[in-house]
């Protein structure tokens, strides 16, 4: 039985590509909540092309700009980041009703649940070179020369904090269904106590974690996924975000499920060509879970707005909210000093 | 909270009610049934507790009003710490709840502008401990 996603698919790329193309073995991959994401075969003329499309939800994690995620796959495919090849952009959804992109699918790898305990041994020294060297090398990428510049705003060195600090405090502010003294008090605390600016504008990939790759079992990232958030700014931003306590798969000692969170920065360092300054990078990680706690905060509000049915979205703002208001709750004292 | 627990329950049908989609495949299909029994098994455990911990924490709250009330007195804290739960379902203390936190946030913004060291860490340590008593166990119990 062939359903509305491959007879969709089937019709559009027949008319993009000018002949006849059959959809073979469509499957939905699971999470990735901020789009439905679908593997699938593009057979014509004989040959079979191993594709993915993501396609716009109707309800969303979060709202990102398909065009940026396009954009910022393009600009990093064969540059030395383990970016997949973005194909087609369709923005206006056409046969598929929703805006969707279509680029070249990765085999062979595997992915880690955040919550997984210890999901690289023996390799998590091995994988930690090329991850967090992999997003060194994001950072430290020239941004002019990259097509992801085309499309994203450039904000000020000073002003990359506030931009994104505005943005997810607003998110909070407009999704919040309970009160929250935890993630409200740590806004506060970010904005009595600004980070110097920028030491220069980076990629920032937005989602880069553990769980948001592909690897090949073995310590080698053969997929780097989900850049639906991809933006312009501070390069400390993802490194923030790649360190929070929340991915630590349960671990204390390690991060990302790892390595020490010294080593980390250090690979990191290394392959930007970027320094980590200590205070600077407190508010980026306070920033962090700051994100984090809105972008489960939406998940609360759109699992309610969309009738419960999206079980991802509960588990997002029901069980991850809580952690994250733990990791805040911690932080902001440790802050306190 | 949000969800409450009975919102979540009431999630575990909704999204068995969907129908299988012929796109989505056996693998999705599994993963997603996965994830609606980690949500069952939370709820069951949020079920046991969820009246307690939200109990607790509006009297943690109160604790903390009480000793902010002789010196944020604009706030008129006093005869919101005197008050205690009487209707223990958890969407009456939920309700509670929702109105302690938002005084909270308005303590808290004052106690900073204040710069009151003390009462500062007590906020905050009240925090941590909001926090751990509304913690779930991914690994049951």
């Amino acid at each position: 039985m062939t359903g509305p996603v491959a007879q969709g698919l089937a019709a559009y790329l027949t008319r993009v590509w000018g002949e006849p193309v059959a959809i073979e073995g469509l499957a939905r991959i699971s999470g990735g909540a901020s789009r439905e994401t679908y593997r699938f075969d593009a057979v014509l003329g004989g040959e079979r092309r191993p594709l993915i499309v993501r396609r716009d939800p109707p309800g969303s994690l979060i709202e990102t700009d398909r065009r940026s995620e396009f954009m910022a796959l393009k600009s990093f495919h064969g540059r030395g980041v383990a970016a997949p090849e973005p194909l087609i952009l369709e923005e206006e959804g056409a046969e598929l009703s929703r805006p969707f992109f279509i680029m070249a699918r990765v085999d062979g790898g595997m992915t880690a649940s955040p919550f997984q305990p210890d999901p690289y041994a023996p390799h998590a020294a091995k994988i930690a070179e090329d991850f967090f060297g992999t997003l060194g090398r994001i950072a430290g990428a020239d941004v002019a020369a990259l097509p992801l510049a085309e499309v994203c705003e450039a904000p000020a060195l000073d002003a990359c904090w506030r931009r994104e600090l505005d943005y997810w405090a607003g998110v909070i502010d407009e999704d919040e269904l309970h009160p929250q003294p935890i993630v409200r008090a740590a806004i506060r605390w970010l904005r009595r106590n600004p980070p110097p600016p920028a030491q220069k504008l980076s990629v920032v990939h937005g989602d880069y974690r553990t769980g948001n790759f592909l690897h090949d079992g073995e310590g080698r990232i053969i997929a780097v996924l989900d850049w639906e958030m991809a933006h312009l700014g501070d390069p400390l931003e993802d490194l923030g975000w790649a360190l929070d306590p929340l991915w630590r798969h349960s671990e204390t000692g390690r991060v990302a499920g790892m390595v020490p969170k010294d080593e980390a920065i250090a690979i990191w360092e290394r392959a930007s060509g970027l320094k980590v300054d200590p205070a600077a990078f407190a508010w980026w990680e306070l920033f962090a879970s700051v994100k984090g706690q809105a972008i489960w905060i939406s998940s609360a509000k759109e699992y309610r707005a969309g009738g419960y049915a999206e079980p991802i979205l509960g588990f997002s703002g029901w069980v991850t909210a809580r952690m994250q208001d733990e990791i805040l709750a911690a932080k902001l004292k440790e802050l306190a000093g | 909270m949000t969800p409450s627990v009975r919102e979540v329950m009431a999630g575990v049908g909704a999204a068995l009610a969907v129908p299988p989609s012929p796109d989505a495949g056996p693998d999705y299909y599994a993963s997603r049934v996965g994830m609606i029994s980690m949500l069952a098994g939370l709820a069951a455990q949020e079920a046991n507790r969820a009246a307690a911990a939200a109990f607790a924490e509006n009297a943690d709250i109160r604790a903390t009003f009480r000793r902010g009330a002789p010196l944020y007195l604009d706030l008129e804290l006093g005869p919101v710490a005197a008050e205690e739960d009487t209707d223990l379902t958890v969407s009456a203390l939920d309700a509670v709840n929702v109105r302690l936190r938002r005084l909270l946030i308005r303590l808290h913004e004052a106690v900073e502008d204040a710069g009151d060291k003390a009462m500062n860490g007590a906020i905050l340590d009240l925090y941590v401990r909001m926090a751990a008593g509304r913690r779930l166990s991914l690994g049951g119990g």
